[in-house]
């Protein structure tokens, strides 16, 4: 398929994991939306390394995997350390950041 | 050998600072030997200049030295000039004499007092700062002095700071004093606004010859009386008259070696200086003089009738000071300038002898001045009260002293004067009449002054009357000297009917010594001196006899008598005439109460309430924006970034304008070309509106069109600019006119 | 070179459909599950897709590590978590400043709709249109991405491993309980 439909498809897929990072209370299920914004990045990325012939957007989306390994990690651990405290994982009071 | 001039205001400055610095490390030794020693330094330099540099050049303007530049401003250049003249040289004399005197004095009065250094690092100040107002060669560096003595008698007199009386007395001196300076700098800026010069030689000349003093400024006087009153509201301020007086008597809370050197000696004898100095100026405008004599005769008298029904020894002295430089003003107010100079060199040594007996005196009654409970202490204290007797007949007038004869120079000038044109020839006798009154007045309240303390029996307590002793000699000594000082000054003043007796007919030495800086000297006939010297022993003589009707030996029946008879009078003549509480009642309260209103109505409401209230408010609303949208909610962050994010690239991604838009007009016929230097990538869409109807007239893809008006005016052209990519366009506007 | 860019064949139209349509309807499931562990599997769902695009894609060596570290390791880790946290949810949707996040999505949405408008527009141009890559033998495999990761690209490989370790540090120190007075180490 022309690299175009890929870009069409990560561009869906990106709005569908902003959406669901936005909009969702839990905030595991915001982790999970930002796994797909992620993966829709690296699809976007693969799809102009194979219209350029190269290889080095693989390698960068190899990367984006590292990297998205290590935030989930990072960030349920911090889930957790929230839940011991709070006994719920809900965003609704998580707002020591307050101004 | 000291040729340097700036020394003498120097020396004493230097030990001011020394002393205030570190004099509290030194012992008293050190501190009053350092002290004496700076003012008699001047005292050397300024002798050695006067007697030996200055003869030489005193015709041409005596001895003069520019320090250094101070500033220039616009058109005049101001220098801390010095110049020692006839006039400036004599006072410089007396003020280091009577001042070395005074702190040596001083050494011996104020041994027991805890801020010895403090008050030798006050007195030196004076010094300098006299020292700088004498030596001033124009108005600022005088005005700098001017305003240094009056800072070194406000901390002179409030001394003793922890009594609130004393610090009082000192601010009243002080603010005073102010008033007196708002008219000396008007009259500073008179000066220098018809001459455009601040030194003072400049100004004398402009006096003396150009016209730019001779123009008539208010009212149709001459800008010369004018800065004449105002310079003499000044001087009415730094040696207290009428209206400004009344710091004098209450400064007396001051120690007495103040009292005798700032407020009889030296600072109060710095108005007459100013009038002595700018004689030039005065002579220009006679209504000036005028005005200086009649409130100096006024001053005289009416000082003089406080002055014989005060209680504290003092405030009768205090208001004698005051009566006498009312007799120094008549003597410079009718233009005899000599004699008022001549009554102020003599009235330095005695008066300054009256207050150290006075301060002898206070010593020995355990620091008490009440005159009645004084008496006899004639027995007791024979060096005081041979000292006193001599300065008590100078300023009485007795003849020999030297009070005597510059009282007579002062009296014979008023009545001979011809400064005065024609409407006011009446002043000059007027005056010297008012002044003979006076001088019965001095004659009366001085002696029962002598009487009530030192002669007949001591009316003090048991205890008290056991303490008294002679001063130590420290203190006794300069008394001595100063008393010598009232007995022979005379001598320099001595009228030409009495120097022809001697066999050098002429006028008097200082009169002649003075005529390079203030003037040739009053010609008065012979007659009227011998009239004048008749009429003033008379009077003198007349008034101790007076007194010692009432006083003679203590109180004695008519003195009762007198005060039983009219005790109204004599309680309102005790209490000054109730002055100062007038002046609290018509100036100082209505003060107070706009200052309290000033401070409710500005300082409380206008800024604390209003100016501040809305910076705290704005700061308010701020914050509470602020914490409106600081909400620590992530995804809220995060909408507002998506927002925030489409906003910016939606405004970016407009077309571009065009480099250039060219409109050209021909008849009806419009065409506008949109010019890019660059080419533009991607197509856009144009159209094209020409007759503002909102409406596209044109549309495509070229970036020019064109378009025929129906007739003349005014248009608004719109062209749109549009990707059709992002959706994003650009709109410009333009007017068009069509003429007809 | 010229390149021709060949029409693609049959299958690879229908499997690059079917791919998309299974990646997009699996993460509009994750999104709108009321069960954490029924989002989870729909995004173990949504990758298993995104692999198979990414092999179309040529993307060889990716896809396999898609599957294997996306859908295996990051999805168990998740699944961990879920199982010792979440209930089911009552409410899925915060109501608090709904609006604004709300209208933010939308802003996002005009802001793809648009990019996206853009893309169709310029779908003739050279790197977008390429349905096939180059004749490249090799292209996308394991040895020719991982000659590029250990040559050109060691330095910011290697870094990537320590934050890997940091990564595993930090997220052991930030789970564990905390206990007042201590607990070094």
């Amino acid at each position: 398929m022309p690299g175009y439909a890929y870009i069409l498809v990560s561009l869906a897929l990106f709005f569908i994991g902003t959406a669901g990072v936005l909009l969702r209370r839990n905030a595991l299920f915001v982790l999970m939306s930002l796994e797909l914004q992620l993966a829709a990045g690296s699809l976007a990325l693969l799809a102009f390394s194979r219209g350029l012939g190269d290889e080095k957007g693989h390698v960068v989306a190899f990367f984006v995997m590292a990297l998205a390994a290590a935030e989930a990690a990072v960030g349920l651990a911090i889930v957790v350390s929230v839940y011991r405290t709070r006994k719920k994982i809900d965003l609704d009071g998580v707002n020591e950041l307050r101004n | 050998m000291l040729s340097h001039l700036f020394l003498i205001p120097l020396l004493p400055l230097l030990g001011a600072a020394y002393l205030a610095l570190f004099g509290p490390r030194h012992s008293r030794a050190v501190v009053q030997t350092l002290a004496c020693l700076t003012v008699f330094a001047a005292f050397v330099i300024s002798a050695d200049a006067f007697f030996f540099a200055l003869p030489k050049v005193v015709h041409e303007g005596g001895l003069s030295e520019i320090v250094y530049s101070w500033f220039s401003a616009g058109t005049v250049d101001v220098d801390l000039a010095l110049r020692m003249d006839a006039l400036s040289g004599l006072m410089c004399l007396v003020v280091t004499f009577v001042g070395a005197l005074i702190h040596l004095y001083s050494a011996g009065y104020m041994a027991h007092d805890e801020d010895y250094a403090r008050f030798f690092a006050y007195m030196n100040l004076f010094c300098g700062a006299m020292l700088t107002l004498v030596l001033g060669d124009s108005l600022p560096v005088l005005f700098i002095g001017w305003e240094g003595v009056g800072l070194s008698s406000y901390l002179l007199i409030g001394f003793w700071y922890k009594e609130s009386a004393n610090a009082s007395a000192g601010k009243k001196a002080f603010i005073t004093n102010r008033i007196g300076d708002f008219g000396f700098l008007i009259g500073i800026f008179l000066l220098f606004r018809a001459t455009g010069r601040l030194d003072i030689p400049a100004i004398l000349d402009a006096a003396r010859t150009g016209q730019a003093l001779a123009a008539p400024l208010w009212l149709d006087l001459p800008v010369a009386f004018w800065a004449g009153l105002f310079l003499f509201l000044g001087a009415a301020g730094k040696s207290a008259q009428i209206p400004l007086y009344v710091w004098l008597p209450d400064a007396m809370a001051g120690p007495t070696p103040v009292s005798a050197l700032i407020h009889a000696a030296t600072m109060v004898t710095a108005g007459v200086y100013l009038v002595a100095r700018m004689s030039a100026v005065y002579l220009a405008a006679p209504a000036a003089l005028a005005v200086v004599a009649v409130i100096g005769a006024l001053t005289a008298l009416f000082a003089a009738i406080i002055g014989l029904a005060q209680n504290d020894f003092k405030r009768v002295l205090a208001y004698s000071t005051v009566s006498q430089l009312g007799f120094m003003f008549v003597g410079v107010g009718t233009a005899n300038f000599a004699g008022g100079i001549f009554h102020l060199f003599t009235h330095a040594f005695f008066k300054a002898g009256l207050f150290l007996c006075a301060g002898s005196v206070m010593h020995a009654m355990s620091g008490s001045g009440d005159i009645t409970q004084m008496g006899g202490l004639g027995k007791r204290l024979p060096w005081t009260t041979r000292v006193f007797q001599i300065c008590w007949l100078a300023i009485c007038g007795v003849p020999i002293f030297s009070g005597f004869f510059s009282k007579d120079a002062i009296l014979g000038g008023a009545f001979a004067t011809q400064a005065f044109g024609h409407g006011l020839a009446w002043v000059g006798p007027c005056v010297g009449a008012v002044l003979l009154l006076a001088a019965l007045g001095t004659a009366f309240y001085m002696s029962r002054l002598y009487f009530l303390v030192f002669t007949g029996p001591c009316r003090a307590s048991e205890e008290v009357e056991h303490h008294i002793h002679e001063s130590p000699v420290s203190m006794v000594f300069p008394l001595v000297v100063l008393a010598a000082g009232a007995l022979l000054s005379g001598l320099v003043g001595l009228p030409p009917a009495l120097r022809e007796l001697f066999g050098r007919p002429g006028e008097s030495t200082l009169a002649v010594w003075l005529e390079p800086a203030v003037g040739a000297p009053l010609a008065v006939s012979h007659t009227l001196e011998w009239i004048g010297m008749g009429a003033s022993t008379l009077i003198a003589v007349g008034g101790i006899a007076l007194a010692y009707v009432f006083f003679g030996g203590g109180y004695r029946a008519p003195a009762h008598s007198l005060a039983a008879g009219w005790p109204r009078l004599a309680g309102l003549v005790r209490d000054k005439f109730r002055i100062d509480e007038i002046y609290a009642l018509l100036i100082v309260r209505p003060l107070a109460t706009a200052c309290r209103l000033l401070f409710f109505f500005v300082d409380r409401i206008l800024i604390d309430k209003i100016l501040i209230g809305i910076w705290v408010f704005v700061a308010d609303l701020g914050g509470r924006i602020c914490r409106f949208v600081q909400v620590g909610d992530v995804q809220r962050y995060l909408a507002v970034f998506a927002i925030g994010l489409t906003a910016l690239l939606w405004i970016a991604a407009r077309p571009t304008a065009p480099d250039e838009v060219n409109i050209s007009v021909d008849n009806s016929t419009v065409q506008i070309k949109l010019v890019d230097s660059q080419a533009r990538g991607g197509a856009l869409t144009y159209s094209f509106d020409f007759d503002g109807d909102l409406v596209p007239d044109r549309q495509g893809a070229t970036p020019s069109a064109t378009w025929m008006y129906s007739g003349p005016g005014r248009y608004t052209a719109r062209v749109i600019i549009e990707d059709p990519r992002w959706h994003t366009r650009r709109t410009l506007v333009r007017e068009i006119e069509i003429k007809p | 070179m010229s390149v021709m860019a060949s029409a693609p064949s049959l299958l690879a139209q229908i499997a690059f459909w079917v791919l998309a349509a299974g990646t997009l309807g699996f993460a509009l499931l994750t999104i709108t599950r009321k069960s954490a562990v029924a989002a989870l599997m729909a995004l173990v769902g949504s990758f298993c897709a995104v692999a198979g695009l990414y092999a179309t894609l040529s993307a060889h060596f990716l896809a396999v590590l898609q599957v294997l570290v996306y859908a295996g390791a990051i999805m168990v880790l998740f699944i961990f978590a879920v199982m010792i946290m979440s209930r089911d949810e009552t409410q899925p949707v915060a109501l608090r400043g709904l609006f604004l996040r709300a209208a933010g999505v939308l802003a996002a949405g005009y802001l793809f709709y648009r990019v996206a408008w853009i893309v169709a527009l310029e779908r003739e141009a050279e790197v977008l249109s390429r349905s096939t890559v180059y004749p490249i033998p090799g292209f996308g495999t394991v040895a020719s991405v991982g000659r590029l990761l250990f040559h050109d690209f060691l330095f910011p490989f290697e870094a990537v491993s320590i934050l890997l370790l940091v990564a595993v540090v930090g997220g052991v120190l930030l789970a564990r309980p905390f206990r007042p007075g201590g607990g070094a180490s």
